[in-house]
């Protein structure tokens, strides 16, 4: 209960700092779509600003009148009754953009704050990747998979505040993912993970009703992405688990757990990250184009500073 | 067995070796088929007796025959019907340097695809590559093998955007007129092609499916292209068939610019044929 409580802090935060991910979002994205995107974003926001006022007032509001219609409910609300949560997940579901520390926009679905040391294997590749974000990057010498537009996957296409679509049809759940157009599918009708699956992006998921927690098991990774914008890696032997569970109409709470022993030497438990339902958003295509790419390096990376035009 | 279409795809698509092999067992079809009895039911056109089904669910499977008899080819888009250019037309088909066809120049190509651009209808249909189509409320989805591209065709009334921003996929509706799923798209880029020639695609490109399924395995689509910008008239291409793989499960194909180029310095080089990919 009380960190139901806390948790209901959340929609509120994600009013107030709503523009601002995309403004300090790192780089990596192709300019037009992020322009074009940042405007989508502001002017949602701006449609929003008289709600602005809603974090000092909550507390009265709250007490005093129903929360208005298109503010998410509160968790806590929903922990309060004990009806069974709801197996439909889909919906258009946008990540609350508050990260590790309380008020500030950051991308921790997978949280850095948590990771287990690394293998010597994992190490290395640690080692060997260079960031855009954080305390490691050093500009001109980024080697992200995605400044060579290779294609995202999860985790780390769960981690970032970016919009996907749940869809579920008779033994799949299929999920859209705005960044990069990339969809996925997860079988749930009943067959086991394979035995000895090809390397691939995206991996081989199956997922399962446990109680009212969806659970999403993939295996069969390729080694060439990260687990997160710092360069964490993701060998071939990661086992993923994703866990969500719908708290309420408008709020979707999605764990995840990284099991990888060949580079970390324990799994990596990520705390459950809070998403809101848009009902009225629609993906949009969002697709990585490498001259785009390097359009944004001339035009933005280049003149901060940053990154040169990639290994292309 | 999927990994082994994606491959048999992919060389398809990228070497025209293979497609001689394809026509050698082409030629054998009539025999097999004749033996094994798995050909699908034939589509008869004058048997309008029955109302078609209107579910298009299905992973499907172009036929793999081509312009000429017993000959394979890629041909949902038929060079044969493509109308005169514009000038407009005729200086991007200039411009484009396809990997096959008679304008193909060894060392000089730039097809998108080299280059990994997202694909896009209507080249995205063009070729012998499975996609699957989902029906839900309000929308068709189509899942494409082929650079694992999605589209979203929208069926719950709405009207075409009027001014759409320029996109690969383009913006879709769709809508049934009898036993005919008709899907209308526009708000295209410029920057693809819709065959493997250099066919250009210009952003007032209209683009006419229209889908039937004749039988429980056949699909029947043909692609209309109205494209006054790149052409001096309608681009009607023949009905295309497809045969539904009710086994088959879409598999991931990326296009990744590594690969692009490590195909390219360990095949297509060796084969004199084609240049490293612009990168």
């Amino acid at each position: 209960m009380k960190e139901a409580e806390d948790k209901s802090l959340r929609p509120q935060l994600c009013l107030t700092n709503f523009p601002f991910p995309q403004i300090l979002i790192p780089p990596q994205l192709p300019l037009f779509p992020l322009l074009r995107r940042t405007i989508l974003r502001m002017t949602y926001a701006t449609a929003l600003a008289t709600m602005l006022a809603m974090p000092i007032l909550a507390p009265i509001l709250s007490a005093q009148t129903n929360q208005p219609s298109g503010t998410a409910q509160t968790p806590g609300r929903a922990a309060a009754t004990t009806p069974p949560l709801s197996h439909d997940l889909s919906g258009v579901w946008m990540q609350y953009p508050d990260g590790d520390v309380p008020g500030v926009p950051g991308m921790n679905a997978v949280s850095n704050k948590t990771r287990p040391p690394l293998t010597p294997w994992g190490q290395a590749k640690f080692d060997a990747a260079k960031p855009l974000v954080g305390p490691r990057a050093v500009p001109g010498v980024e080697n992200n998979p995605e400044l060579r537009c290779e294609p995202d996957g999860p985790p780390k296409l769960l981690n970032l505040p970016n919009p996907f679509e749940i869809v579920q049809i008779p033994g799949r759940v299929l999920m859209f993912f705005e960044l990069g157009h990339i969809w996925r599918e997860i079988w749930t009708d009943g067959r086991p993970l394979p035995k000895d699956p090809d390397p691939t992006y995206l991996g081989y998921s199956v997922g399962k009703w446990e109680g009212d927690t969806f659970v999403v098991d993939t295996i069969g990774f390729n080694d060439k992405l990260w687990d997160d914008s710092y360069g964490d890696p993701r060998s071939d032997a990661t086992h993923l688990t994703e866990r969500y569970r719908r708290l309420n109409h408008d709020t979707l709470e999605l764990q995840i757990i990284i099991d990888d022993p060949k580079a970390y030497t324990k799994a990596w438990v990520s705390p459950p990250k809070l998403h809101k339902l848009e009902p009225a958003w629609e993906i949009a295509e969002w697709f990585c184009v490498l001259d785009e790419d390097k359009a944004y390096d001339e035009v933005v990376r280049k003149p901060a500073g940053l990154a040169p035009a990639a290994n292309k | 067995m999927k990994d082994a279409m994606e491959k048999a795809s992919r060389m398809c698509l990228r070497m025209m070796v293979p497609l001689a092999l394809l026509g050698a067992i082409l030629l054998f079809t009539p025999i097999l088929s004749s033996q094994t009895g798995k050909q699908p039911e034939a589509p008869k056109p004058g048997d309008t007796s029955a109302p078609l089904s209107h579910d298009l669910s299905g992973v499907w499977m172009q036929y793999p025959d081509g312009p000429a008899p017993g000959v394979p080819g890629m041909n949902a888009i038929d060079e044969r019907f493509r109308p005169p250019f514009t000038p407009w037309g005729q200086a991007r088909f200039d411009a484009a340097r396809p990997m096959q066809g008679p304008t193909a120049v060894a060392g000089r190509e730039n097809a998108p695809t080299l280059h990994c651009d997202p694909d896009g209808p209507p080249r995205v249909l063009n070729l012998p590559n499975p996609f699957e189509i989902i029906q839900i409320p309000g929308r068709v989805l189509m899942f494409f093998e082929l650079g694992h591209v999605w589209r979203t065709i929208w069926t719950d009334g709405r009207a075409l955007p009027k001014d759409p921003d320029p996109t690969w996929l383009g913006y879709s509706v769709g809508k049934w007129e009898g036993d005919t799923f008709v899907v209308d798209t526009i708000g295209f880029n410029d920057k693809l092609w819709v065959d493997v020639y250099g066919s250009p695609r210009s952003d007032q490109m209209h683009l006419t499916e229209r889908y039937r399924r004749l039988n429980h395995d056949t699909l029947e689509m043909q692609i209309t292209m109205d494209d006054p910008k790149a052409y001096r008239g309608i681009w009607v291409n023949p009905p295309k068939l497809h045969k539904l793989e009710p086994t088959w499960e879409i598999a991931e194909w990326f296009c990744v610019i590594e690969e692009e180029n490590a195909y390219s310095d360990s095949i297509r080089k060796p084969a004199g044929g084609i240049s490293t990919a612009p990168k």
